[in-house]
């Protein structure tokens, strides 16, 4: 097994220092860290996490005076009662959402992977307060309206538990089996997260098929004038993915390959992940910048088969971005 | 009877993305320096310093004040840090409001300072992420920190509960043209971040979700940058204002709260920002006031989000909770409108350099309430998780 790192290597910065100037001055600019290390206990709150990693059950704590049943457990003692004594007691794994949760799509540095990703809180079933928690789909990506104020969601354990709030994330109960709902402990290996359903798209017509070669051919122009940018090749730079795109009118493929993108039809055999959208001008417009393949997938206009891959349509956006800024100069 | 306290001084740095030119020391010192010389002053006769600075990480130290004690020539006198989140600078406020008005000392300097962008991500090779990353320290270390708490998202809770709650309020249409109008106001402070950086709302609109439902144009910015202001209590303000020629501009009122941080029964209201509705009412009670949109004619309050600064508003009584679309749809917020809302340009505009930014508002205030001969201002300054912490100030100039 190979042994984790409190922080990842790849966090860490090199010993360096810069000269910078500014109005004819000279600043020094130093790479630097303030870092500590912790040994920390989980003091009262070990019981909540133990139970998580090694029972598969979540806890909460029950005020003996007035009955409250706080989860997550993060008191001894109930303020609302002259601090009675609370009891810990182990709630249902199925509850509803408190209100809508929000999807962060730019993360903080340590986020990044997992982007875009739902934060939420779910009043399990007993339970009175609400619990923080990640809020996956086993559709694709998460969007605005799969999950609001009241979804029912079921508690997911990872198959790795570290004995930390990770240990645990939620999926609607509607894209589960009633078996699966039911099941105490339900472990992400245990979800068919690969259900992603493909959305159909219509019998092309001969306008279809038109605007479909249109755009093919001006996103072949715009991809030929990226390559040909040093600052829009370094947005793709050590990056390999192929992508095929299927649209009303027709297929093509996107071929990433280190600072290189090409663009042209053809099925590709077993690509990294697909692309569907209608009308293949929203992704023309997305390589063109005058709109964004992000937004184009949390408004649902485009479709991709891998949550993971939205680090590629960050980095589609942002060579669009280059390549704009660049022709401006 | 608490004494009365005024407003005599205030002065602050230009607000910048970075400032590569200067420490956290020299624009500290810059800000007091201002706020005693626009109020005739020299360190000699100030009694105490209060501290407004958020985040140790970001200064890169702890303590990060005790450098600056001597820096500001306050040696050998009081000085006391105060961090509350977004809301340290209103918080630092109302703490040195108080010891003045308890007689401890007759005046004083509040003085807010943050870094920011020193800190910065090797990995995508941008400050903004570390930035995040930092503020992302702030949130609950057992329950939240590792599952991608952040200030936005946290926030974003709050705003999706109220839309939940009010489906027809919030509308695209009126964030982004509140935005836009920020925008246009923020020209004439030439100690913007973004004096010059006006947007249409179409723009707004158009701008990527950074969170959902927030647009990045209705974000506020990350900032480098110092406020201050000089307090003094009645009498030696009277006699400071007959020597500068400047009026005094009193603290009538002080109120703030902090809410529960857990969501659920006898907790958290998510849907509320009850802090806000605290925190004003309590010191609208102090000043007197019943009916804050008569008696209210500026508000400098804490937009970290374009959502926020409507629920804000309602939660202060200017419009009814689920009508906050009002404050453009009727026109209290445009121009010629009943309320002068973020003449600075807000945190959105002006710049959001924590620990100094309700200071800013404050002293943004002070100066339309003068410039304007307006009567009363409101204050505020919104902080931690869920929006939790408030505290608010009324101004009024006689």
């Amino acid at each position: 097994m190979v042994e984790k790192k409190v922080i990842p290597s790849e966090y860490i910065p090199d010993v360096s220092r810069k000269t910078v100037t500014i109005a004819g001055k000279d600043y020094l600019v130093v790479n630097d860290a303030m870092f500590t290390f912790y040994r920390r206990s989980m003091g009262e709150l070990s019981q909540f996490f133990l139970a998580l990693r090694d029972e598969k059950k979540v806890l909460g704590c029950k005020c003996t005076k007035c009955g409250i049943l706080r989860v997550p457990p993060f008191m001894t003692r109930c303020p609302d009662c002259n601090f009675a004594l609370t009891e810990l007691v182990e709630v249902e794994q199925v509850g509803v959402m408190n209100s809508t949760p929000p999807i962060t799509y730019f993360a903080t540095s340590m986020f990044q992977h997992m982007a875009p990703f739902g934060r939420g809180r779910v009043i399990l079933r007993g339970a009175d307060t609400a619990l923080s928690i990640i809020v996956y789909t086993t559709t694709g990506i998460l969007v605005p309206g799969l999950v609001t104020k009241g979804t029912e969601v079921k508690i997911v354990f990872r198959d790795n538990r570290v004995g930390e709030i990770i240990d645990i994330f939620c999926v609607p109960t509607s894209e589960l089996a009633k078996e699966q709902i039911a099941r105490k402990g339900l472990q992400e290996s245990e979800i068919d997260w690969t259900a992603a359903v493909e959305p159909g798209l219509p019998v092309a017509d001969e306008n279809d098929v038109a605007t479909y070669k249109d755009a093919l051919n001006a996103m072949q122009d715009i991809v030929v004038q990226m390559n040909e940018t040093e600052r829009a090749r370094k947005d793709t730079a050590g990056w390999k993915r192929s992508i095929q795109v299927k649209t009303t009118g027709g297929q093509f493929a996107i071929e990433i390959d280190d600072g290189n993108i090409r663009i042209e039809e053809k099925v590709l055999e077993a690509p990294d992940f697909v692309m569907v959208c209608k009308d293949p001008k929203v992704l023309l417009e997305g390589l063109a910048y005058k709109g964004s393949l992000t937004d184009a997938v949390i408004m649902k206009r485009l479709w991709i088969s891998e949550n993971m891959e939205f680090t590629t349509i960050f980095k589609l956006d942002r060579t669009a971005r280059s390549l704009a800024r660049a022709s401006k100069i | 009877m608490a004494r009365k306290v005024g407003i005599v001084g205030a002065g602050v740095t230009p607000f910048r993305g970075q400032w590569i030119e200067k420490t956290y020391y020299e624009l500290a010192q810059m800000a007091a320096m201002t706020a005693m010389q626009d109020a005739g002053l020299e360190p000699s006769d100030v009694d105490a310093a209060f501290y407004g600075i958020y985040n140790d990480i970001f200064e890169r130290t702890c303590i990060p004040e005790h450098p600056l004690q001597g820096i500001i020539g306050l040696q050998d006198k009081f000085g006391i840090r105060i961090s509350n989140g977004g809301a340290t600078g209103a918080y630092t406020m109302s703490a040195a409001h108080a010891y003045v008005a308890a007689e401890r000392f007759n005046t004083v300097l509040v003085l807010g300072v943050e870094k920011a962008t020193d800190c910065f991500d090797f990995q995508s090779m941008s400050a903004t992420p570390e930035v995040i990353k930092t503020i992302g320290w702030s949130g609950d270390s057992f329950f939240e920190q590792k599952i991608g708490w952040s200030a936005s998202d946290s926030y974003a809770e709050v705003v999706l509960a109220y839309m939940d709650e009010h489906p027809g309020d919030l509308k695209p249409e009126v964030t982004a043209q509140i935005s836009s109008l920020l925008s246009q106001q923020v020209r004439t402070n030439p100690y913007a971040q973004r004096q010059f950086d006006q947007v249409t709302p179409e723009e707004v609109m158009n701008s990527r979700l950074v969170v959902y439902p927030f647009k990045e144009l209705e974000i506020c910015v990350y900032t480098e940058g110092a406020a201050a202001l000089i307090f003094a209590e009645e009498e030696t303000a009277k006699a400071i204002s007959r020597n500068t020629g400047q009026p005094v501009v009193w603290i009538t009122g002080v109120g703030e709260a902090n809410e529960h941080s857990f969501a659920g029964k006898n907790q958290k209201v998510m849907s509320r920002i009850m802090s806000d509705y605290l925190g004003a009412h309590r010191a609208y009670e102090m000043a007197g006031i019943e009916d804050p949109i008569k008696a209210i004619d500026i508000v400098e309050l804490h937009d970290a989000f374009v959502h926020q600064l409507e629920i804000s508003m309602a939660e202060f009584g200017f419009v009814p909770l689920g009508q906050a679309d009002a404050l453009v749809e009727e026109g209290i917020m445009t121009p010629g409108g009943r309320l002068l809302v973020n003449p600075c340009g807000g945190l959105i505009y002006c710049g959001h350099a924590v620990g100094a930014s309700n200071i800013m508002s404050a002293w943004s205030a002070r100066s339309e309430l003068i410039k304007r001969k307006l009567r009363a201002a409101l204050v505020h300054g919104t902080g931690s998780t869920v929006a939790q912490y408030a505290a608010c100030l009324i101004l009024e100039h006689e």
